[in-house]
């Protein structure tokens, strides 16, 4: 049996069409078989409720008495993308305030339009000819506005990694805020109520094909930025009216530490035109696995800690090592369920209706990571390797003559087979002099927990933790804790002033 | 259940609770503590049937004790839902009932604060 998108939205316009949601759909095939489902069923309804950073809005001002062409421009002091054309913009949700920061950012511009809140303008341009004023500020709301269009470039992931921290330090990321070996793990995404996972093969998904998004009927563009299905995360482009959005399904936030980002609802609904596509909904979370992987990695490829099932990440805990560690979602299910029921019924009332795409996605492309053509500097690249190191049964007066002579502020400090124990600065000296300690043990005095680096990690990295230490320098050692190196602030100063200034 | 105990520069100057405990008897759990030599406080866990009897012998000039009840306020018109604050309390404060609607059991709280800065709505503050 097949049936049409004119069928079904024939039913529609009539009220006789039967809607369900995702959750409801792998039960009602259990028992009515497939094609009994078929049979039943017009559309699945999914939705999802996440942080979604690709979003943001098209906003059109309308011109100005004495018109400007606006070439930068700001709002609430969030910097818009103007570089369009006389009075549009792009805000994106993640850009962030130049006074508040991460606290208000073009997620909450967007918030505060649906709001209905007055919003501030300011905008400057060349002034020429047919544009000839260089400056605005100005007050409006989102009635003031021409169009405010949502569009967002990378919506609603098919499936989404959960993340836990292998370190043992606490990091703060988009995935939230994770603690110290791995304590916990966080997951994005509705599981089986998703859009994508109840039509992985993109047979009904496709450019044009009518949306919820953030309360608005809206519609799927395309294919998403780093849409990789072959890969199990596919992704869509959506668009939608923001003047018919609504607080409850689009929402600011701000991730402790990383950044702005927004929510998203997203529902799609999936008209049932075959027994393929009734298979594909009946999807449930024990179906759809993920990957738990270390966001402590600081490279590309993070590795994978655990694959996982989404049943068992909504269940609240992970056996990891024969730990029980606790999962939270960031995403709402509840919300998630809103959207999906919200769709619902307006597809039973008759507001929503059914189209056909007007252009297919690809459905086994996979994403290409950068291609770099720069090289990566490595730190065996920029360390000095001729150092001094000293061992810890050594006076601080030793300590002291040998910082000295060799001309540094750090000695590394060893024990018998050659293995890093410490770390002795010229600060610690002084401090022991000071303190008339002169004739203590450098083990004494040492820092233990040294900050070290890799020889093969990119120095990018390394400047990196510098920084979060505040410390003048690294000490390179192998796996085995031999030293093989310092690496200098200095140095890495130089190496990063120079390449901004080119 | 928890106590706040506060105290000023007098009460500071004992050795208060550790006497307090010492005459009643009472075993407490000491969750968190900021004090310096001026004033401070202490977030202390005491079993329900034992903390009358504490508080009593925690009796003291310049201490004040109160039952620490509602330690975090969850603001649900801005709360989603998302039960991201769920992980990051080491404490079980929160979880889901069974239609994924944030519970928050604040009685076990020990004031980290974590909660407060990380949830992405802003939507949890701590109660001193
Ligand atoms: S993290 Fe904040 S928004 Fe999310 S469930 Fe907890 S209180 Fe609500
Ligand atoms: S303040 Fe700390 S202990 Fe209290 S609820 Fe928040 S995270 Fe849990």
């Amino acid at each position: 049996m097949y049936k049409s998108i004119d069928d079904i939205n024939e039913r529609i316009r009539d009220g006789s069409v039967r809607v369900v949601t995702a959750e409801e759909m792998p039960d009602i095939v259990d028992e009515l078989g497939v094609s009994g489902a078929l049979r039943e069923v017009d559309v699945v309804t999914t939705g999802t409720f996440g942080a979604m950073c690709s979003s943001g809005a098209f906003l059109n001002f309308g011109h100005s008495e004495i018109p400007i062409r606006m070439e930068k421009m700001w709002l609430n002091g969030v910097e818009a993308y103007a570089g369009i054309a006389a009075v549009d913009c792009y805000i994106g949700a993640t850009q962030e305030s130049i006074t508040k920061g991460i606290e208000y950012g073009g997620a909450h511009v967007i918030e505060d339009l649906i709001a209905g809140k007055a919003v501030e303008l300011r905008a400057r341009g060349k002034g020429t000819d047919c544009y000839p004023r260089q400056s605005i500020t100005n007050e409006f709301t989102l009635a003031d506005l021409n169009q405010a269009i949502m569009l967002n470039p990378r919506n609603s992931y098919q499936c989404y990694n959960a993340a836990t921290n292998m370190t043992n330090r606490p990091i703060k990321t988009y995935m939230g805020y994770l603690l110290p070996g791995h304590r916990n793990i966080t997951y994005s995404g509705a599981g089986a109520l998703s859009p994508l996972p109840n039509d992985p093969t993109f047979s009904v998904i496709g450019s044009g094909t009518p949306i919820f998004l953030g309360g608005a009927n809206g519609t799927v563009v395309g294919e998403g930025t780093q849409h990789s299905p072959g890969a199990g995360f596919g992704t869509l482009m959506t668009t939608g009216d923001i003047k018919e959005m609504s607080l409850e399904y689009i929402r600011a936030a701000t991730m402790t530490g990383y950044g702005v980002t927004m929510y998203v609802g997203v529902g799609v609904p999936i008209p049932l035109l075959n027994e393929d596509i009734v298979k594909h909904t009946a999807v449930r979370d024990e179906d759809l696995v993920t990957s738990i992987v270390d966001y402590g990695t600081q490279f590309r490829d993070r590795p994978v800690v655990k694959k996982v099932t989404y049943q068992e990440l909504k269940s609240g805990s992970v056996e990891i090592d024969g730990e029980e560690i606790k999962t939270s979602p960031l995403s709402s299910y509840k919300k998630a369920r809103e959207v999906a029921n919200e769709l619902k019924a307006r597809i039973e009332n008759g507001s929503f209706l059914m189209a056909s795409a007007t252009r297919p996605i690809n459905a086994v492309k996979k994403n290409r990571p950068m291609s770099e053509h720069g090289v990566v500097r490595r730190v065996s690249e920029m360390m000095v390797a001729t150092f001094v190191t000293i061992t810890g049964e050594k006076s601080v007066k030793e300590a002291a003559t040998l910082l000295l002579k060799a001309n540094t502020n750090h000695l590394p400090v060893i024990d018998a087979e050659n293995r890093l124990t410490g770390i002795v600065t010229t600060f610690d000296i002084s401090k022991a002099f000071a303190r008339d300690e002169e004739d203590r043990s450098v083990s004494n005095i040492m820092t233990r927990n040294v900050i070290t680096a890799v020889p093969d990690e990119p120095v990018d990295l390394a400047a990196r933790r510098l920084l979060q230490h505040n410390i003048g320098a690294l000490v390179v050692v192998d796996p085995a804790k031999k030293v093989l190196g310092m690496l200098n602030s200095q140095d890495l100063g130089d190496l990063v002033g120079e390449r901004w200034h080119q | 259940m928890k106590l706040m105990v506060t105290f000023d520069r007098e009460g500071v100057q004992d050795a208060n609770i550790a006497n307090a405990i010492l005459k009643s008897g009472v075993p407490v759990n000491v969750e968190r503590a900021q004090i310096d030599g001026d004033d401070g406080w202490t977030l202390l866990d005491v079993a329900d049937d034992k903390a009358e009897m504490f508080i009593a012998a925690l009796r003291h000039p310049g201490v004040e004790v109160r039952i620490q009840k509602d330690a975090v306020s969850h603001n649900i018109t801005e709360c989603v839902d998302c039960g991201l604050c769920i992980s990051i309390c080491q404490k079980q404060v929160f979880s889901f009932d069974d239609s994924w609607q944030l519970q928050v059991n604040s009685e076990r709280c020990v004031l980290c604060g974590r909660c407060a800065t990380y949830c992405p709505q802003r939507a949890l503050s701590l109660q001193k």
